[in-house]
């Protein structure tokens, strides 16, 4: 009986290791279901990278100094290092979290979106550097009006 | 949805336009008095060859038809190939786009 436990949990064990690898594209709407709800900053990357930690250097986010309209707010945003994940993230909207880009060997981390912002706020652009850490580049600006009700 | 891909030196850039109202919960609050009619893309994937080439999740806060512009390597790409682009939303309903690179 005990022998028969033990091979299950072998198995079980095996299983385990083999269905790790085959998750490289990570969905982080599914793997991470906290960053979506995280209403900070500091929340939203803590949930993301398990650290809120990060460095101004190596990122670069760009949107004009002032949005006529919050429904559609240009952000383009640059990292000049290699990173795994590359995360756009505001601070005046219900919840934080933007856009979370993967990065693969492919990929390079230079990206233009759209976003609505409700008022004025910041946008931090933060990168997840090959070596564990994080860096952030922000902007500020104002917008005339806001985009979130519609 | 329409998608652009040029290659340029060593990077093909890529312009993608989805059609989506990108219904946020507050939005769809206020319009249809319930929360759970909120809709918007949550995530977008693009592959060439089978190789994936851009990969992201997105919230309710990317603007209405959004526009999402990104570049990728070309090494290992050539002229000719085919990109594909797909998009999930929150209902779970799904749009894929071929193009070419050009």
């Amino acid at each position: 009986m005990q022998r028969r436990k033990f091979l299950t949990l072998g198995a079980t064990a095996a299983a385990v290791t083999v269905a790790a690898p085959a998750l490289q594209a990570v969905d982080f709407r599914k793997e991470k279901p906290d960053a979506w709800k995280a209403k900070t900053v500091d929340d939203t990357l803590k949930a993301l990278f398990g650290t809120a930690k990060r460095e101004n250097k190596h990122v670069t986010v760009k949107t004009p100094d002032v949005a006529s309209n919050g429904g559609a707010v240009p952000v383009d945003m640059s990292c000049d290092i290699e990173c795994e994940a590359f995360v756009l993230i505001q601070d005046v909207n219900p919840e934080s979290c933007v856009v979370v880009f993967e990065q693969n060997e492919h990929t390079i981390p230079k990206n233009s979106v759209k976003i609505k912002m409700k008022k004025s706020g910041t946008v931090y652009a933060v990168a997840k550097g090959k070596d564990g850490k994080l860096y952030c580049g922000k902007k500020t600006l104002e917008v005339a009006l806001g985009g979130c009700e519609g | 949805m329409r998608v652009k891909a040029k290659i340029k030196g060593d990077v093909v850039k890529v312009k993608c336009m989805a059609k989506h109202p990108m219904m946020t919960y507050d939005i769809a609050k206020k319009k249809t008095g319930s929360r759970d009619n909120a809709n918007f893309i949550t995530h977008w994937d693009g592959k060439v060859n089978g190789k994936t080439v851009f990969d992201a999740s997105t919230s309710q806060f990317l603007s209405k038809n959004p526009i999402i512009k990104y570049e990728f390597k070309a090494a290992g790409f050539k002229k000719g190939d085919k990109l594909v682009m797909s998009w999930v939303d929150l209902k779970g309903k799904t749009k894929t786009k071929k193009a070419t690179i050009k």
